[in-house]
């Protein structure tokens, strides 16, 4: 079973981030569930989103306290209560402008790659709504789901800014893949 | 995510949360009169239902009063009238309904309402939590307990032919975000198959200015006792009802859930019995227990109001423990479903030790790992008399 936890604040869009997340892997077959938990969804508060993927039927009703990988939507979130679901080989992706040498340097023992979140979706006109560019690039970098499946799951949700927000996913996807080859170099 | 009112077929699964499945199901049902007020974590149904009526494929009289105690208010004359009725609350709403709570039951108003699970003030707060509708056992409701959207879905529907089989009012009760905000697959039946379970409702008496009866009138003693002991008769039907309900809707999806569910009870030493969203993460415990050679097993309780006595002695005759999982506190009193099965099973011969544990009150979360661990207590400790507080 893959576990997922995507962490952010009330109106970033955490929680229909996983949604989405959820809604390709089922459509690539998979057996699915996401939820969110939050005190009174308040915008501001801090937003857990809980996402599980199996080849069977999932009956667990709790929350996830170890995390295969992690979508942090503000770095402002990482810390001690979001690193306790943590093991050192979760990944985590985080929204942020810092490279992956200053996290390797913040925070070792943590697998923590950046995107940068902000100036994919300005660049596509999409402002301060990071969750479309944040989802392409937390597909690539847990290698899953396919991307065109996600781009599809977004689109039928037809987001008021559909084509800018495909694009910025694309784009996401595309950052994530220069950036794990940096990591990796 | 099926996120227009397109028809879903019955053999496809969608991606549904349990909010949106007991508003398909609603939907289904085809209810003449929906009076709701929205309150966290419930109000996803609300929505659901007025988008399905404003797209015209909803086609009931949604009331939206200024409070849950005139939605109750709505629900009990509507009833009475003839129509079928639906309507859906939490926590505080449906304490706010309390009096007519048990009005509804005593005028055989066969409501059928969706509470889902949530804490109760003070604080505040919006964790699942089952007090809120454990503390409206009294009131004449019968109350179902499920553990997935799915469930939600196929007992609401059934809970319509229970409710109008006996003229009793039913709740089924779903965990706040395991289940109401878990978005999953579910199957969603066809209009034609649901048609076929549920014909339109037909009472033997309703309120009509052509034909005059009346009800709630001032009675003696003599006659307010016999009509609380035709309301006990009632009750003593429902887990027939109930069961007829499940097999046909069994014969006709496939999916059958029983009165009480024995999961991998086969030989068991110990049994883990809990109610609602709790009894799913307590399958992947068994399944683990069991893969480690531990004789240990699930008793999952679906029905609660009546509560299925004859059943619960049959799955629990010869097992040593009973761990009893609460997701509720009775201040006082601990956790109610451990006072209810100590009374249950009191005087069974060779009867189980039954070990109450409040876990999981306030929302606290229940792993597979933390129930491992409560069962692994249970050889090491006599039973105490009073709920014991875990985590």
């Amino acid at each position: 079973m893959l576990q997922i936890v995507i962490q952010g604040r009330g109106g970033q869009g955490a929680q229909t981030a996983g949604n989405l997340l959820a809604t390709a892997f089922f459509a690539e077959g998979r057996e699915v569930q996401s939820f969110a938990s939050y005190g009174g969804a308040r915008r501001g508060t801090p937003v857990s989103s809980f996402i599980r993927v199996d080849d069977r039927p999932i009956r667990l009703r709790c929350d996830i306290e170890q995390a295969d990988a992690i979508l942090c939507f503000d770095a402002s979130l990482l810390e001690g209560r979001l690193l306790e679901i943590a093991r050192p080989d979760t990944l985590i992706v985080v929204n942020s402008s810092r490279t992956p040498e200053q996290y390797a340097e913040q925070m070792p023992g943590y697998r923590v790659i950046p995107v940068d979140g902000i100036s994919i979706s300005r660049r596509h006109g999409l402002g301060r709504i990071v969750n479309s560019a944040l989802l392409g690039a937390f597909a690539r970098a847990i290698e899953a789901p396919k991307l065109g499946v996600l781009t599809r799951a977004l689109g039928e949700r037809a987001p008021k800014l559909r084509d800018e927000n495909i694009a910025a996913c694309e784009e996401g996807y595309r950052w994530m893949e220069v950036q794990l080859q940096r990591v990796a170099a | 995510m099926n996120a227009n009112g397109a028809m879903p077929s019955q053999e496809k699964p969608v991606l549904l949360t349990g909010n949106h499945a007991v508003a398909w199901a609603a939907r289904l049902a085809r209810p003449k009169v929906v009076p709701l007020y929205p309150i966290t974590p419930q109000t996803p149904i609300l929505e659901k239902l007025t988008e399905f009526q404003a797209e015209g494929e909803f086609d009931a009289e949604v009331i939206t009063p200024e409070s849950e105690h005139s939605v109750m208010a709505a629900c009990i004359p509507a009833s009475l009238a003839g129509a079928r009725v639906f309507t859906a609350t939490a926590s505080q709403g449906l304490l706010l309904m309390h009096e007519l709570l048990h009005y509804a039951s005593g005028a055989r108003a066969p409501i059928v309402m969706a509470n889902v699970n949530r804490t109760l003030a003070s604080p505040w707060a919006f964790w699942p939590d089952e007090t809120d509708s454990l503390s409206q056992r009294d009131t004449g409701w019968i109350q179902y307990y499920v553990e997935s959207a799915q469930e939600s879905l196929d007992t609401v529907i059934q809970a319509f032919r229970v409710a109008e089989r006996e003229l009793l009012p039913v709740m089924v009760n779903l965990d706040a975000f395991y289940v109401s905000h878990a978005l999953e697959p579910v199957r969603v039946p066809t209009p034609e198959l649901v048609d076929a379970f549920l014909p339109p409702y037909t009472p033997p008496h309703r309120l009509d200015t052509a034909k005059v009866e009346s009800w709630g009138n001032v009675v003696t003693p003599d006659m307010y006792y016999r009509h609380r002991r035709a309301l006990g008769e009632a009750m003593d039907e429902v887990y027939s009802a109930a069961l007829e309900a499940d097999d046909e809707w069994g014969e006709l999806t496939g999916r059958r859930y029983g009165l009480v569910e024995r999961y991998r009870c086969e030989g068991a030493r110990s049994v883990i019995v809990t109610m609602g969203s709790m009894c799913g993460t307590a399958r992947d415990a068994v399944d683990a227990m069991r893969d480690a050679g531990l004789m240990i097993g699930l008793l999952k309780v679906r029905l609660f109001r009546p509560l299925p006595v004859q059943a619960l002695r049959a799955a629990l005759a010869g097992v040593a423990d009973v761990l009893v999982l609460d997701r509720n506190y009775s201040p006082g009193h601990g956790g109610v479903l451990h006072q209810e099965l100590r009374a249950a099973l009191y005087g069974m011969a060779d009867a189980p030790r039954i070990h109450g544990y409040l876990a999981g009150v306030g929302g606290v979360n229940v792993s597979p790992g933390k129930i491992a661990e409560f069962a692994r207590m249970l050889s090491a400790n006599e039973p105490q008399p009073d709920s014991v507080w875990v985590r």
